[in-house]
């Protein structure tokens, strides 16, 4: 069978094309750590979030030497807790969950962005840079107020968060 | 089907495929081509990897 030169080209060209957007989704694995968001989370009862050891009192802890965990509820009409502050240059895990509808949660601007559902846990961890404020919003139709639902990050130094936290104790 | 290619391959090859050159069709699809890589590499490197906060678990 004959293939024309110019045909050859072309399935040259397609076939490196296809070699080049698997190299750059690989390097983008390999190097900056790009990860999807899984299912790894255990499914748990949005009706009780009341009594969830996680969900009760939606927060920001310390989980390791500069790791940190964000534990929030988004809610018919907003986040809470609102808004969620974090230090500056560490690794913030969000763990994120619904007690009525299906939200979602994007950082704006940022590649932090995941579907809320009620039932699940969204597990999404970041590495946070300077001290900067956030807009954090709803990206999933949710209601009458869904055009009203947003919240903030806000990333403080770290003497900044813990005279925070050290104040939050009190109250 | 192996017949029928031949059969096909050599009255082909008695036309003179070789003189069949569009050269206009290959420039256009070249820029095509480099606009794609372009397109991609600006997408992915520069925009998506270049915004803040990466999810990285």
């Amino acid at each position: 069978m004959h293939i024309h030169a110019y045909e050859k080209l072309w399935l040259a060209a397609s076939l490196l094309l296809i070699l080049l957007l698997i190299g750059s989704v690989t390097y983008g694995a390999v190097g900056p750590g790009v990860a999807m968001i899984s299912d790894s989370e255990q499914p748990i009862d949005s009706q009780g979030l009341d009594e969830d050891d996680r969900f009760s009192e939606p927060r920001v802890e310390q989980v390791g030497e500069n790791e940190y965990a964000a534990y929030v509820v988004a809610y018919q009409f907003g986040f809470n807790p609102d808004p969620i502050v974090v230090p500056a240059n560490s690794t913030v895990t969000f763990y994120v969950t619904s007690r009525d509808v299906t939200h979602g949660f994007e950082v704006v601007g940022t590649n932090a962005n995941t579907m809320v559902i009620p039932g699940e846990v969204s597990e999404l961890t970041v590495e946070v840079g300077e001290p900067q404020e956030y807009g954090l919003l709803c990206n999933e139709y949710c209601g009458a107020g869904h055009h009203v639902m947003e919240g903030k990050v806000n990333v403080v130094s770290q003497e900044a968060f813990e005279a925070r936290n050290d104040g939050g104790d009190d109250a | 089907m192996g017949q029928n290619q031949a059969a096909h391959a050599s009255s082909d090859d008695v036309s003179g495929e070789e003189e069949f050159d569009p050269i206009g069709t290959l420039t256009l699809i070249g820029i095509y081509f480099v606009i794609l890589l372009l397109s991609w590499v600006y997408i992915y490197y520069i925009e998506f990897l270049g915004r803040d906060l990466v999810v990285v678990g």
